[in-house]
């Protein structure tokens, strides 16, 4: 074993001295270098930068922050609700005075129907008022899953999901399929909730002009070209078209037929 | 003397408890593991100890919280389950993608195949092959009130979880533990349930109108008013949820050029307000309050990122009881340090409210503070009123703020009577408005329940973790076949539990979750002592090494004399 070592050792000295001068003095002055790198001086960029406990506490002295919430004027519309006494029917009592109703959301009269309310006391009594838990947890009720079916039922769907929060509704469902990366087309005149759940979907979002579908085969269009030049991220990008049904800032329905020519075409 | 037996090393792993005042050089609470840092888990070389600047004249009485350390088996044996089930999924979704198995993911219509997928595969892995398997275990269907006992649905599946089916049968009595039913206020009966009653006589059942517009009834503002005057602040105002409290109005406080700080096991609802609202968000660990200093010290020095500017407004974002641990925030600390550093303080008490504190006033009166120190007090009417909806309680112009430039408050519909009836009723039976003692009945019996709940519980040699105050009570599983197997021998024995894995928890500190209620007896929670006792032994889930504590009566009087 020595000597097997002891051969390759004369084999190396009789290289060292076989060499070509260049190769050597070359090697000699990346070995120098080297040496002199190691022992050299560390010079750090931010040694200059760093403060000392004394300027650290200063700052933290000095630093003041804003107020929490600005101060608004005493006259602000929104300090003073309207107190609505008695039931929000089609006449309603506002600040002592009785009105008719133009504002609330009852389309159907069913704010005030006497089998809904009868229904809603039966459930009352026997359920409780709180659910006490999410719906993973205890706390979904044989009524939710009915409503579900119901609701799969009267849209003409597969399944429905209830939330207990209208403004939430859309805030979450969004997010939920649309991640960052993919590509939504929305109608400008779109709605709060749906401005919500676009910023928490972190996707590119596009705006057409209001019911307008000229603006939208435009936009597809050119999303179709920029399709065609990287094929590969289009394959993985999901793109979505989002509308309301009746816009609640406009006013008008949204035209559905025509949309659907151009959900089968914009693949 | 006592406290060094108590604190003895066992076999290399310990748990501390940290008692202050004790261990002058040693205090603060041992988490021992950073959550998402793996590696460093089991050191035998001791835990990391933090090295508190923790204030013991700021407590009022001894903060006691544990979190005990994985054995090192456990967590072998945990990641090897895991690997194997991988392994699993891997063959399933291969005979699937072959048709040799009949598949049951939902699938695209025809005309619509050729679009981009809704979802990758890969990322649906864990819900497919994990989730899928033990799937019975949540969202078990009610028909009865969610109380101390309940009625389920009975179903069953015939090909493996992916569908159930009613059998119309029904689960009689079964023990609920898995309601957040706190104080028992989830009853079909008795003087709150007439208040509603009479509410949704007079008012109907819904508003149809925001707040700003027609919607604010005179119930809303009669609310608003016992809210503020039951937390002990200026004013407060009610929103219809309690998670779109907290996501709607982070972004009306804080924009761009803010920097909030929010504990590491901060519920999805604050993570979403903060991440709206647009400002730069610095997570410090878990109830630890250096790192909380450490990070506050450093915004204020160095300013915004890259410019250096000044910031705006800092926000510290904090829960009162955190749901999954069921450990209490350091609030005198917490407010000790917004005050030196002028931040502002955002407390979310949604588990808290009502069911800590000698009245029933949350974390706030647990420590004994001033409510007017805490900036912005949030909570959930869910949990111990047994309604819905959410609130924020502050100074007077914070309200008039909100009630502005809310995004709730503009655009959502606002409370429905019979809901905040509910509320009302049950505050005022809290607050002992209503005449009766039961308020302070039901606290003292939560009290009562939570302390003998939790201390049998260690006796049996569970690994529990949090506070031991708290009613919320995490018992360790670990291993993802125990999720499973534990769900369903309670349900055998007729007790309803929640069990917890990923992505909720840390992939291997899967967790059963008990809620202790009031109106729990001490039968029944002796009944599901036994059950969970006669289960652990099935599952071996007694993982405890340490050494189990004196009676703790005579421990207890002992060390109330040495305290100074």
């Amino acid at each position: 074993m020595a000597s097997g070592q002891q051969w390759v050792l004369v084999e190396m000295v009789q290289a060292f001295y076989e060499a070509p001068a260049y190769h050597l003095i070359l090697e000699g002055i990346l070995i120098l270098w080297i040496i002199r790198l190691l022992f050299s001086k560390t010079y750090k960029l931010h040694e200059t930068y760093k403060l000392t406990e004394r300027e650290k506490e200063d700052l933290i002295e000095e630093w003041q922050p804003d107020l929490l919430v600005p101060l608004i004027s005493k006259d602000h519309p929104s300090l003073k609700y309207n107190i609505v006494s008695g039931p929000p029917s089609h006449k309603i009592i506002v600040n002592g005075k009785e009105c008719i109703n133009f504002a609330s959301f009852n389309f159907l009269g069913l704010l005030d129907n006497e089998r809904v309310k009868e229904k809603a006391l039966m459930s009352l009594k026997k359920y409780g008022v709180g659910t006490c838990g999410p719906r993973g947890f205890y706390g979904t009720f044989d009524v939710h899953l009915e409503l579900e079916n119901r609701l799969a039922k009267f849209m003409k769907t597969e399944e429905a999901i209830i939330y207990s929060y209208g403004f939430a509704t859309m805030a979450s469902a969004i997010p939920a399929y649309s991640k960052r990366g993919d590509m939504i087309f929305v109608d400008e005149a779109a709605c709060f909730s749906i401005q919500k759940g676009l910023q928490a979907s972190r996707s590119f979002i596009k705006y057409f002009k209001h019911n307008d579908m000229e603006d939208l085969e435009r936009l597809l269009k050119e999303q179709e070209l920029e399709d065609q030049k990287n094929p590969r991220k289009a394959r993985v990008t999901r793109k979505f078209i989002v509308v309301e049904g009746m816009y609640i800032n406009t006013a008008d329905i949204c035209p559905l037929p025509e949309l659907k020519k151009y959900k089968n075409k914009a693949v | 003397m006592t406290e060094s037996s108590s604190t003895k090393l066992l076999n290399g792993d310990a748990c501390r408890r940290t008692l202050n005042g004790k261990n002058a050089s040693k205090n603060g609470y041992v988490k021992n593991h950073c959550l998402f840092q793996q590696s460093q888990k089991y050191s035998r070389s001791g835990e990391k100890k933090q090295n508190a600047t923790h204030n013991p004249s700021l407590y009022k009485k001894p903060f006691m919280e544990y979190f005990e350390e994985t054995p090192l088996l456990v967590a072998v044996l945990t990641y090897m389950g895991y690997g194997i089930l991988t392994v699993f999924g891997y063959l399933r979704d291969f005979l699937r993608h072959w048709n040799i198995e009949k598949c049951h993911v939902a699938r695209e219509r025809d005309e619509q195949k050729d679009f981009v997928p809704l979802y990758q595969d890969f990322e649906n892995f864990y819900t497919r092959n994990l989730y899928m398997r033990i799937r019975d275990n949540w969202n078990r269907p009610i028909c009865s009130v969610p109380g101390a006992k309940m009625d389920l649905v009975e179903r069953v599946t015939h090909n493996y979880n992916w569908t159930f089916e009613h059998t119309g049968k029904v689960v009689k009595d079964v023990i609920n533990m898995g309601s957040y039913n706190y104080l028992g206020f989830a009853e079909n009966t008795g003087p709150c349930a007439d208040a509603a009653i009479e509410v949704t006589q007079k008012y109907g059942a819904g508003v149809g109108s925001t707040r700003c517009e027609m919607g604010n009834l005179d119930i809303h503002e009669e609310l608003e008013e016992l809210v503020a005057r039951f937390l002990g602040v200026e004013s407060s105002m009610a929103f219809g949820m309690g998670f779109a409290t907290n996501s709607m109005n982070i972004p009306a406080l804080t924009g761009k050029g803010c920097l909030i700080l929010s504990d590491e096991l901060n519920h999805a609802s604050l993570v979403l307000g903060a991440r709206l609202s647009g400002s730069t968000i610095r997570v410090f660990k878990h109830n630890n309050m250096q790192s909380l200093e450490k990070l506050l010290r450093d915004a204020i020095v160095h300013g915004q990122p890259r410019t250096h500017r000044p910031w705006k407004k800092i926000l510290i974002v904090v829960e009162g009881i955190y749901s999954m641990e069921g450990s209490i925030v350091r609030l005198p600390e917490v407010v000790a340090l917004k005050k030196r550093y002028k931040a502002y303080l955002y407390l979310d008490e949604a588990h808290s409210i009502g069911a800590l504190g000698p009245n029933g006033r949350g974390v706030v009166d647990y420590f004994g503070l001033d409510p007017r120190d805490v900036d912005i007090m949030m909570g959930t009417f869910t949990k111990s009123f047994g309604a819905a909806g959410g609130y924020i309680g502050g100074k007077k112009e914070l309200i008039d703020y909100l009630r502005s430039h809310s995004h709730s408050a503009v655009y959502a519909t606002s409370m429905p009577p019979p809901v905040a009836q509910q509320i009302i009723t049950s505050m005022k039976t809290i607050m002992g408005e209503d005449g009766t003692s039961l308020g302070t009945d039901r606290l003292r019996q939560l009290s009562e329940n939570t302390n003998y709940f939790r201390r049998r519980l260690r006796e049996m040699g569970f690994i529990i973790y949090g506070n031991d105050d708290s009613p919320v009570v995490p018992l360790m599983l670990y291993m993802p076949a125990k999720i499973g197997a534990f769900g369903r021998e309670m349900l055998k024995r007729n007790i309803g539990t929640v069990v917890v894995g990923f992505p909720a928890t840390p992939i291997i500190e899967s967790r059963a979750r008990f809620c202790v209620s009031a109106a729990h007896t001490r039968e029944m929670l002796d009944t599901a002592l036994e059950a969970i006792s006669e289960v652990g032994d099935l599952l071996q889930l007694k993982y405890s090494r340490r050494e189990k504590p004196l009676p703790s009566l005579g421990w207890m009087s002992e060390e109330s004399l040495l305290q100074d």
